[in-house]
């Protein structure tokens, strides 16, 4: 097998694809470059940043189940908490542990990352069960069902009967520093962090559109259309759905991992269903049936908080803005904001749409991963079903 | 650290206590539900109803006219006018959705946010609290224990709504238009009943419902923008156990949990938030029309 | 009555009942050096600020703006805003006027953090105050040395942000972080001075559902063992912030039937409280009620005023001491808002004070400067002549008295009030064996 020269094939063909007009590769060269060039920027933006990244990726975790397979979860800061729980924990307790076991230099990132990992395995242990059993119920039952779960792990991260998790007052995150060698880094400085983000933030995020785009994904989808169908079809939706929702919750659990870090404590707040409902408005703003949906939602949601919190008079109202913003995309334009830009873009390019581009996507991402919107006109052909309003009576 | 255990009391106060809550809890929730088993529609948005009567009453006790009962009333038809108008401008292009259910859930949880910060900007942040109405502004001693009399002014209103729902939706033409569309809307709607009236009329009522809840309330709790959140959770609690749409259900769920709030801080010192939680599961897993019976009165 | 002296028709003459002879300190002394080492430094300044173009000193502050404890962040705002006009009057700092951005925690220890690093990474504060709650500080305190900005605590009272790292499990102090409030420890101290008075053996508490509450009732019942006070604790309820109805909580310890509670309710939640255990009886069937800080709502508030005959406490009271920079504040802020200043309006409004007072003396706004002029500086304002002790708290008075409502003020005051010396010593030697740190 000639590794070397199908990889160097495909660094050629990726580099004639990125300098040949306006790709996906050449969107991916410049994000990338846009997610260095932003480590060197002012402090707080880095910082702003960092939060936009794991607002969506918390964001992406919950659309996986409400975009791919029609569940509207209204308890998915279970598992936001339930990461940023299992790292604090792990931080907490079991520092100095490794401290001895494996000398103080590198000590704090071995906790950090066996942190992750328990947090991550901990909201798989929860969402395991949880998903089996919410799963029985479908549209406004699961909400309710997911909404009882989330507030009754709030109630036992509030009461603490095991003595784990601080009360209300909830677990101080200190990152610590690593001493390797002689040189000596914080995890939790800004930059540092920024960049752990990122390639956390994208693994875990070009992860699950592998799985969306995958034969499973394929099925979730025709489960969202119409899951009487579906089933004729001798799929076990009940059961794709289970695993959709595992998944999903272990995408939310890791960006409640970097959750942890970023805010410096971990509180019994990520798992009310007020956070809960974060993902559900990012998602909804930015297009619940794009894979990239949630990810611009959570852009907007955060840069225009950010934005508003600049005017102190209109800063105490943010939630009024995201609240009517809600009414009107879901009264009036569904697709959300990425729909929004994809029929911005179809506009601006005329005909063009048809024929010379290639999958669409606002940002490089790719639309829900069967459909290419090519034509003209249909900016959400695989969306009918579900922004059809029908006769209005 | 460990108390000497304490041989928990039942007094008559806290019987008391736990039925008032309950009542309150009553009123907002057996309008959810109604408006639930009617139109389908989960309104997110019902504990801001609560938390606007609220407000409204205690506007208009302190600023225009100085009779908790007119204001009471004021309060509950202002929030029956904001319910009607939100179901009319936003909830009704949602009703031949496919995903209705979830698209309406979603629009309600905008006006948690919008009533919210409305809130806050007419009234502030702070919280606001008044006296009982002078009537009934005294304290009962029962049993060595004492309750403000207005306790059970709120039980016995709760009752009478109870009852009077009952007999609107049984005995009265429009009752009977409520209970047909409610089964089969497309048969109701062949039939020559005006539908989208109808639904309005249920979400005002609804509305008014929780406007009364809250406004009777108002003198019993401290009032702040925070209460709708609060309230909401308590009563989707209430319609699940009791059944979504189910009235008596309502009544006995609110009951249930109004007097596990009272009686709570003395059985159970750990767990007492999380035991509504997990009721609601153990509800929804394995009776999701709920204890009382399915839909229906 | 505690301590009752009879002569106290007089609230400008107050009866003090100041304990263990008080260090004597020369407070003029030191400012007068201060100033004018300052005025040196003026000068300096000028020379090299000149290409800077940044002529104001900026600083950030927090506070609880919304939700029940928003009455919190608006007296501390009244007091920032006095000592803004005050100062920026009289020829600002260093010549350079101040300007103080005031931030809503939303009383979150998330929020809270994220308003920190706007302030200081957007902002670019100099130096940093604030805080109302206590599970707010515990989270913010090491966010202080990681942003390595100075942070002047004026009210939230958690001993942790005082107590070194390592001291206790719970401890986070560190060089970044002071207070100029009186704490947790300092407040109790008295609340167990108080209850050693009087004739009441079995205490029930009813707190907030947080730090401060459980911390409050641990540090009262290793007082009391500490002060050798006769007392049995029987009954303790911690309702969630935010409580609407506190009725339940309520009935639970008056079935216990106890002597004397002391609550550490606070804001809202304690308005809500008092209105309600009116109409259970409370104030009937319970023979003391001790309102730890309870004077911070009272005097803020305009609903349910602490009951008359109770007791409260204050972290700083409008009559004690009976100083002239006591005396000139109260009326200053009196005249300007037309109600007595709390003690979260005078800890913002010193702390403010003590930039000033820092950077005058060090001739910078650079944070080591700051934190080092902070580190065991004498200061003197309304509540007093204080110090910051080797753990960064300041050294002031636990203030206990008996609600009296004066007709001269038109609100209630701690009448007789007594003022208990809580120096480090002191408090250590009234913890006994108890495993607490003193936080100072």
């Amino acid at each position: 097998m000639s590794a070397t020269t199908t990889a160097g094939g495909r660094v050629r063909e990726f580099v004639s694809a990125a300098a040949d007009g306006w790709t996906r590769e050449r969107f991916g060269v410049l994000g990338a470059l846009g997610l260095i060039l932003l480590a060197f920027g002012p402090s707080f933006q880095v910082y702003l940043f960092t939060d936009f990244l794991v607002v969506a990726l918390f964001a992406l975790g919950f659309n996986l189940l409400y975009g791919y397979t029609g569940l509207l979860s209204f308890g998915h800061g279970l598992f936001y908490a339930g990461g940023a729980y299992g790292v604090a924990i792990v931080l907490r307790d079991l520092g100095p542990v490794f401290a001895d076991i494996v000398g103080s230099g590198i000590s704090p990132l071995l906790t950090f990352v066996v942190g992750g990992v328990v947090g991550l395995a901990l909201v798989v242990g929860v969402a395991v069960p949880v998903g089996w059993l919410s799963v029985r119920l479908e549209e406004i039952y699961f909400a309710l069902i997911t909404l009882a779960f989330g507030m009754l792990g709030y109630s036992l991260i509030i009461q603490d009967p095991a003595g784990l998790t601080n009360g209300t007052d909830g677990i101080i995150v200190l990152l610590g520093s690593v001493d390797i060698g002689g040189s000596s880094f914080r995890i939790g400085a800004r930059r540092t962090y920024y960049a752990l983000s990122v390639v956390v933030v994208l693994a875990a995020t070009y992860g699950a559109w592998r799985v969306v785009n995958s034969p499973f994904g394929t099925v979730c989808k025709a489960i969202r259309e119409s899951p009487d169908r579906a089933s004729a079809l001798g799929i076990d939706v009940r059961h794709h759905r289970w695993m959709t929702f595992i998944l999903s919750a272990a995408i939310v659990g890791i960006a409640g991992v970097l959750r942890a870090g970023l805010a410096g404590v971990a509180s019994p707040g990520l798992t009310h269903w007020s956070t809960s409902a974060i993902a559900v408005i990012a998602t909804v703003i930015g297009g619940a049936t794009y894979f990239s949906g949630p990810i611009v939602g959570a852009f907007v949601f955060l840069y225009i908080r950010w934005a508003i919190s600049r005017f102190p008079t209109l800063e105490a109202y943010w939630e009024l803005f995201f609240g009517a913003l809600l009414i009107a995309v879901v009264l009036y334009f569904k697709q959300g904001t990425v729909g929004g830009l994809l029929l911005l873009r179809d506009r601006l390019l005329g005909d063009d749409g048809d024929g010379g581009e290639t999958d669409a996507g606002g940002d490089g991402e790719a639309p829900d991963g069967d459909g290419d919107s090519g034509g003209a006109g249909a900016t959400v052909p695989d969306d009918e079903t579900r922004t059809d309003r029908g006769d209005d009576s | 650290m460990s108390l000497p255990s304490l041989v928990p009391l039942i007094g008559v106060a806290d019987v008391v206590i736990g039925l008032s809550l309950g009542s309150r809890l009553f009123l907002i929730a057996v309008g959810l539900s109604l408006i639930f088993g009617v139109l389908g529609v989960l309104n997110f948005a019902h504990g801001g109803f609560y938390m606007l009567g609220a407000y409204v009453t205690l506007a208009v006790v302190t600023g225009l006219i100085d009779n908790f009962w007119i204001a009471a009333v004021a309060g509950a038809l202002a929030v029956g006018v904001v319910g009607a108008t939100i179901e009319f401008a936003a909830i009704r292009p949602l009703y031949d959705r496919v995903d209705a259910d979830l698209d309406q859930l979603i629009v309600t949880f905008g006006f948690v946010l919008v009533i919210h910060e409305a809130v806050r900007f007419i009234w502030g942040s702070g919280s606001y609290s008044i006296d009982p109405p002078d009537v009934f502004n005294f304290s009962v001693s029962l049993g060595g224990s004492t309750f403000s009399a207005y306790r059970l002014v709120v039980i016995g209103l709760a009752i009478a709504v109870l009852a009077g729902l009952w007999l609107f939706i049984t005995r009265t033409y429009f009752g009977s238009l409520v209970r047909g569309t409610s089964s089969d809307r497309e048969m109701a709607s062949m039939l020559g009943v005006d539908v989208p009236r109808l639904y309005t009329g249920v979400f005002f009522l609804g509305s008014v419902l929780a406007g009364l809840g809250g406004a009777l309330s108002a003198p019993l709790q401290s009032t702040s923008p925070a209460l709708g959140d609060q309230v909401i959770i308590d009563a989707f609690i209430v319609v699940v156990i009791g059944g979504l749409g189910s009235m008596s259900g309502a009544f006995v769920g609110a009951m249930l949990i109004g007097m596990m709030q009272s009686l709570g801080p003395q059985f159970i010192s750990a767990g007492s938030i999380a035991i509504p939680f997990l009721a609601m599961v153990i509800v929804l897993l394995f009776r999701p029309e709920g204890l009382f019976g399915g839909i229906g009165e | 009555m505690v301590a009752g002296s009879p002569d106290n028709e007089n609230k400008r003459n107050r009866n003090r009942d100041i304990d263990a002879g008080s260090e004597s300190r020369s407070p003029v002394g030191r400012r007068r050096f201060l100033q004018a080492a300052g005025a040196g430094a003026t000068v300096a300044l000028a020379g090299c600020s000149g290409g800077g173009g940044d002529d104001v000193v900026r600083l950030g502050a927090t506070y609880i703006l919304s939700g029940f404890a928003s009455l919190y962040g608006e007296a501390a705002e009244r007091g920032i805003e006095m000592a803004q006009a005050e100062i920026n009057d009289n020829g600002g700092i260093d010549g350079r006027d101040v300007e103080v951005i005031v931030r809503d925690t939303e009383a979150s220890a998330d929020t809270a953090i994220q308003q920190m690093r706007s302030l200081v990474e957007e902002d670019n504060v100099h130096g940093l105050f604030g805080l109302d709650s206590s599970g707010v500080a515990q989270a913010v305190a090491p966010q202080a040395a990681q942003l390595e900005m100075p942070f002047m605590i004026t009210h939230a009272a958690t001993p942790f942000v005082t107590s070194p790292e390592g001291e206790h499990e719970d401890s986070v102090g560190n060089d970044y972080v002071f207070r100029d409030s009186n704490n947790l420890t300092q407040d109790i101290y008295g609340a167990a001075r108080t209850a050693a008075e009087l004739d009441a053996t079995e205490w029930a508490t009813i707190g907030p559902d947080y730090a401060f509450g459980y911390e409050t009732w641990d540090y009262f019942q290793d007082f009391c063992a500490g002060l050798g006070v006769d007392a049995e604790f029987t009954a303790e309820q911690f309702p969630p912030l935010e409580t609407g109805d506190y009725t339940p909580y309520i009935s639970s310890i008056l079935d216990a039937e106890p002597d004397a509670v002391l609550t550490p309710l606070w804001g809202a939640d304690l308005t809500t409280f008092i209105g309600q255990a009116e109409d259970a009886g409370w104030f009937d069937q319970i023979d003391h009620t001790l309102f730890s800080v309870g004077m911070g709502t009272d005097l803020a508030s305009d609903g349910n005023p602490l009951p008359e005959g109770e007791y409260a406490s204050t972290r700083y009271d409008p009559f004690a001491p009976d100083t002239e920079a006591n005396n000139a504040f109260r009326d200053a802020y009196y005249e300007e808002y037309d109600a007595l200043p709390t003690y979260n309006a005078e800890g913002a409004y010193r702390a403010v004070y003590l930039y000033k007072e820092a950077i005058e003396s060090s001739g910078s706004t650079e944070t080591s400067a700051l934190v080092d002029e902070f580190t065991g500086m004498e200061h003197s304002g309304p509540v007093g002549d204080y110090r910051f002790s080797e753990t960064n708290q300041a050294t002031v008075s636990s203030i206990w008295g008996t609600v009296t409502y004066d007709d001269e003020w038109e609100s209630n005051v701690l009448d007789p009030v007594n003022v208990y010396d809580a120096g480090p010593d002191v408090l250590s030697e009234a913890l006994g064996d108890s495993d607490l740190p003193a936080g100072i």
